[in-house]
């Protein structure tokens, strides 16, 4: 007992360092400048999330978001190249951007409240209400009818919190990935998942035995997201989405991402 | 990046739900630690027998379960079986892996003490008349409980942390809670150093008990 109850002492004498304060690591330079110092910009995106963040079989990231991470670095280096992705899950994606693993999130990021105090959102730039994604034959219909149900969401989803308001007597199971909710739809472990209606419809979709019901709830936008403060940078971040809306870009992104789902989009 | 500062609030405000938490790892830690336990010795036992298929099987099994990842028993038990038609809960899914995991080291490490036992013994006690089932009963298995002790009490402490990975399919358990708070709050700091507190009094309430009974052991000697 001797040993452990010295490791239990210098346990907490680690964590009373923590408390006394730990070195001041803020710097007035923007991640901008950073970026460009780098000469390549590090971009948190879905992998696992289509048609905004999915990789291919070669393991080549793909969507909307990736596009426009490849729009920032030919911005900034002349070169659509000059970009490191990073897979991030709805769970992770503030942790890395606050850890500085990564320079910017664009990941399907919805803007709310709490969020907005500890990252700095851009301008809006994509507008998504919630779906449930069930097994073909399910009687379910809607979120009213969740009661008693399971319902798959994501951890550190929005939908966490939606469920937990608009269907209090469902049974919410919560999984890390797309991926491992999508399965326990198909086991039957859950009766449905909810989340964003965009990848809902691509699921339904691309699963010939599920499809996507409701109506989409709480419509919410999407923001890139940057360090808290740094003014600079999402100054440019808004300034290139002033500018790919203004020269067609935009348009041009969305018919190639969400020509086949479109008419059931909340389009912003 | 604005300074670091502590938020004491975010513990308290997270420290019921942890608590919580480390209330289904102590149970499925401590289920599946008496399971792998038994499950461990029979496996042990089998392994001894002369019957070479059954000792072929249980070279198997062990070699199977202690070469591959806990995460990947996991998966398989919790996404796999369900394709093949058996649909365990989440909890007897994570147990099952867990049982059969941390038994497969067991089994290595009662298989150990069995065969540390001198020869000599086993002659000693068939000699006053004991049948064989007697001797493994009586001679031979408490001494080689007794010899594989520390080692088994090290494989419970790991199982204790392996439960973090139940939390992957959606067991409330401490790890999960963890991530749902931190994943709202964005208190990362906080809230995983709460939890590494949290595990070391686990283990260490492990370790008094494990310690405790090694001593009883020894008296009775």
């Amino acid at each position: 007992m001797d040993l452990s109850r010295k490791a239990l002492l210098s346990l907490v004498a680690v964590s009373l360092v923590g408390l006394v304060g730990l070195p001041d690591w803020a710097s007035a330079a923007s991640t901008l400048d950073t970026v460009k110092q780098r000469g390549k910009i590090i971009v948190g995106v879905k992998a696992d999330f289509p048609p905004f963040g999915y990789v291919d079989s070669a393991g080549k990231n793909l969507g909307f978001d990736v596009d426009v991470a490849h729009l920032f670095a030919q911005a900034l280096f002349n070169d659509p190249g000059k970009v490191e992705f990073v897979a991030v899950t709805s769970g992770n994606r503030i942790p890395f951007l606050q850890t500085e693993k990564i320079d910017i999130i664009i990941a399907t990021v919805t803007i709310t409240e709490e969020r907005a105090k500890v990252v700095q959102f851009s301008d809006p730039y994509f507008l998504s209400g919630s779906l449930l994604l069930v097994k073909k034959d399910s009687p379910i219909r809607g979120v009213e009818d969740l009661a008693g149900k399971t319902a798959a969401v994501i951890q550190g989803a929005i939908q966490d919190q939606d469920l937990a308001d608009l269907a209090p007597r469902a049974n919410r199971l919560k999984f890390g990935k797309v991926s491992e909710a999508v399965l326990a739809v198909k086991g039957g472990r859950a009766e449905a998942f909810a989340q964003d209606d965009i990848l809902i419809l691509t699921l339904a979709k691309e699963n010939p035995d599920l499809k996507a019901v409701g109506k989409p709830f709480r419509p919410r936008p999407y923001g890139i997201a940057v360090r808290k403060g740094d003014t600079e940078f999402i100054g440019w971040v808004n300034a290139q989405l002033v500018r790919m809306k203004a020269d067609g870009t935009y348009d041009k992104l969305w018919k190639k991402y969400f020509a086949d789902v479109e008419a059931s989009l909340v389009k912003p | 990046m604005a300074a670091f500062s502590f938020d004491w609030n975010a513990i308290r405000s997270g420290l019921p739900y942890l608590l919580q938490g480390a209330g289904l790892t102590v149970f499925i830690a401590g289920v599946a630690m008496l399971l792998a336990l038994g499950v461990g010795m029979a496996i042990a036992i089998l392994s001894q027998v002369p019957a070479r298929a059954v000792r072929g099987l249980v070279r198997a099994y062990v070699e199977v379960f202690r070469n591959t990842p806990l995460l990947i028993q996991i998966f398989i038990v919790y996404f796999g079986l369900p394709q093949l038609g058996l649909r365990l809960s989440p909890f007897l899914s994570g147990l099952s892996a867990l049982v059969l995991y941390t038994a497969a080291y067991n089994a290595e490490i009662f298989r150990a003490g069995l065969e540390a036992v001198p020869k000599g013994q086993h002659e000693a006690a068939r000699s006053t008349g004991l049948s064989a089932l007697q001797t493994l009963r009586h001679v031979i298995i408490p001494q080689a409980v007794r010899i594989s002790f520390p080692a088994l009490g090290n494989n419970l402490v790991s199982l204790i942390k392996n439960t973090s990975l139940v939390s992957v399919i959606g067991m409330v358990d401490l790890m999960f809670v963890a991530n749902d708070i931190s994943f709202n709050n964005f208190r990362t700091f906080e809230i995983y150093a709460t939890t590494a507190v949290l595990y070391v009094l686990l283990v260490l309430g492990l370790t008094r008990v494990l310690n405790a009974t090694e001593r009883r052991m020894l008296r009775l000697r």
